[in-house]
């Protein structure tokens, strides 16, 4: 038996409602609280118990919806350049700090035009670099937003 | 109240102002325009841009925005049968037959002329409706707050769709759940932190909604890429024909305009309910009104069945702004990423708005209207060459989308732990997109967790712990009983539907 979209949705949701539940007895009270009628854990309490409760509903009860099941929804998709977009964004976080707003961005932008099919260079460059810094003096010349150097160009002694 | 309108009046048409206007309703209609991605992320990608802003410049924009963007989800429904926007959806059951027909002008010329009369008409309701409703809501309470909020909450599942009403509020649950993390502020204590001090602010209003709707729709675009089609073609080189309307059809779509404009304004007032009903209902409307012979030109190209919509979606997004302004409560996906928008600024919408910052509160209804002259003025003659848009290539629009969303979130925080976290939510949405899971109520619950938590407690010290509150004031026990109507409305439903299909089957059995 395959499950279908909802029922997996659902059945992530009542797993989430027990861990969050559980989580929830983990917030710390202070004095006295056990005499108050509303606390740090109360609300987290309402909400672990009503996630449950309506997740189990929407499990337990006759499919209303398409009934497609969860293992077609992810087929047929175009996950290699997603995929790839996704770990872009992740290494665009993890070069900003040393390499900087600019240069980062103005790779992100070359890879990501890249990876989604563009193969002409010159029109890659001429996305990627104006729109990277025109952003950047936008940012910096006329909104007067700091933005730090890059650590690589600090440790060279570039400054920029 | 003249003073505030005067001010308001002063505050909308400066020129940083009126500039204003003019690059949201731009921007709004070129994002609205792009298929797959709405309001909700045209709205997310400017707040970074307006954080530097005067509270009513920022609003003016946005709100400039909102409107742009839903007129640009019809050129892209009338065009090339692919509406950007859930609201313009029914625009394309007649629109997009008209532009087969060689008519692709008349209809968008019809379709601006018809978002202009349903804004404008519903801006003048929204000038009489908000302060009236904003002097009442003076007298409410924590228990009212409270009862509203779950109220909005309720309704916004309610309107989610047949047979997802439990899908939606388990979204709605988890929003809620996502609003508790961070420190509580009553108590400060930590909840839900793990130990990272990158949680103890909890997640930033801003990251979510522009992971779960602008990154996530763009990411959506690459996974599920929509052929272009021959009519995509066609439009992108202008060829629109005649845009003239003549004094027959004006007369034919006036009375269309004038119902549904008062259908959309009050549809978007409802909390939860937005443009997307709105057009849905004003169309099944002109449906029913029509007649026997004209009812068959629905989806053919019917010039009623693309005025309604088109006047409706646009009066619904006026309409869901007297919520907002004089309640602070958001009725929609939309309007709660103004609702944040607002709060980061400083101003807490409520009743209180409209005596505290009427700049604010006017300045936005005027706007309204000046947004709207706006966007006839710039639509009606730029269409072709807007139409043209739709032609630029996504492989070069999407990494800029993107970029965008990630430098909005970064710049505010300065941390590059946000842009790690949105990658993580954009992949949790991408998963509730595919299996179908509305990511709205999510956002609305979010929004609102914190200040129903907040009533909630202040209710209840109040009441010394006790929940009598819930029916000993009028308000509150009137607000919650629409509350259970609203609950009970699809379980009946359903129950009368299992009752029709038993009887269907013993019928069957005894034949």
């Amino acid at each position: 038996m395959t499950l279908s979209k909802e029922k997996l949705g659902a059945l992530c949701f009542f797993i989430l409602a027990i861990a969050y539940g559980f989580e929830a007895q983990q917030i710390r009270l202070l004095p006295g609280d056990q005499f108050e009628a509303f606390t740090a854990r109360t609300m987290p309490y309402a909400l672990a118990w009503l996630t449950g409760l309506v997740s189990f509903l929407v499990l337990v009860l006759p499919q209303k919806g398409s009934g497609e099941t969860f293992t077609r929804v992810f087929q047929g998709l175009n996950w290699p350049p997603t995929i790839l977009m996704m770990v872009l964004m992740v290494l665009y976080g993890l070069a900003l700090t040393p390499l900087g707003f600019l240069l980062s961005t103005v790779l992100f932008l070359i890879a990501g035009i890249y990876t989604l099919g563009e193969r002409r260079w010159k029109i890659i460059l001429l996305t990627a670099v104006p729109s990277a810094v025109g952003f950047w003096f936008i940012l910096v010349k006329l909104l007067n937003v700091y933005l730090a150097p890059g650590e690589i160009f600090l440790a060279l002694n570039l400054g920029a | 109240m003249l003073d505030g309108i005067l001010q308001g009046l002063s505050t909308a048409v400066s020129p940083v102002n009126l500039l204003m206007v003019f690059v949201g309703c731009f921007a709004g209609t070129f994002i609205g325009m792009l298929p797959g991605l709405g309001p909700i992320s045209a709205i997310a990608l400017m707040i970074p841009i307006t954080y530097g802003f005067d509270p009513s410049t920022g609003m003016i924009l946005m709100a400039g925005v909102y409107y742009g963007a839903i007129f640009g989800g019809s050129t892209s429904s009338i065009l090339i049968n692919a509406p950007g926007v859930a609201g313009t959806v029914a625009t394309s059951f007649d629109g997009y037959p008209l532009a087969k027909q060689g008519h692709a002008g008349k209809a968008l010329a019809i379709a601006a002329y018809s978002s202009f009369s349903g804004g404008t008409i519903a801006a003048i309701f929204l000038l009489i409706a908000a302060p009236a409703l904003a002097s009442v809501s003076l007298s409410f309470q924590s228990a009212d707050y409270f009862a509203l909020m779950v109220l909005g909450l309720t309704a916004v599942s309610a309107f989610a769709g047949k047979g997802k009403f439990l899908i939606a509020v388990l979204m709605t649950l988890l929003g809620l759940m996502l609003s508790t993390i961070g420190i509580d502020e009553t108590a400060g204590l930590q909840r839900f932190t793990f130990g990272s001090l990158d949680l103890m602010d909890g997640i930033s209003f801003l990251l979510l909604a522009m992971a779960t709707f602008a990154l996530s729709e763009a990411l959506m675009v690459i996974l599920k890429p929509a052929a272009r089609s021959k009519e995509a073609e066609e439009a992108t080189r202008g060829n629109l024909g005649s845009m003239k309307v003549s004094k027959e059809e004006v007369k034919e779509i006036a009375p269309v305009i004038a119902r549904s404009s008062v259908l959309g304004f009050f549809i978007g007032v409802l909390p939860g309910a937005g443009a997307t009903i709105a057009s849905f209902l004003a169309y099944g409307m002109e449906r029913n009104f029509a007649s026997a012979k004209e009812k068959l030109k629905f989806g053919k190209g019917s010039l009623r069945g693309l005025a309604a919509p088109e006047t409706a979606n646009n009066a619904a997004c006026s309409g869901s702004f007297v919520p907002l302004l004089t309640l602070g409560i958001p009725g929609s996906g939309t309007t709660a990423v103004m609702l944040g928008a607002l709060i980061s600024y400083g101003v807490q919408p409520g009743p209180r708005l409209f005596v505290e910052n009427p700049a604010v509160f006017w300045s936005v209804i005027i706007s309204m209207y000046i947004g709207n002259i706006i966007l006839l003025v710039l639509n009606l003659p730029l269409i072709p060459y807007i139409a043209r848009l739709l032609a630029l290539p996504k492989q070069l629009l999407t990494p800029l989308i993107l970029f965008f969303s990630l430098v909005g979130v970064y710049l505010v925080s300065n941390n590059t732990f946000d842009i790690h976290i949105m990658v993580f939510v954009a992949v949790i949405a991408i998963f509730f997109r595919l299996i179908d899971f509305p990511l709205a109520p999510m956002l609305l619950g979010f929004i609102l967790g914190g200040m129903m938590e907040e009533n909630l407690r202040r209710a209840l010290n109040i009441n010394d712990g006790s929940i009598s509150f819930l029916w000993e004031r009028p308000i509150t026990a009137a607000i919650l009983a629409i509350t259970v109507i609203i609950l009970l409305a699809p379980l009946t439903k359903n129950i009368m539907d299992i009752r029709k299909q038993r009887a269907l089957a013993a019928n069957d059995g005894e034949s």
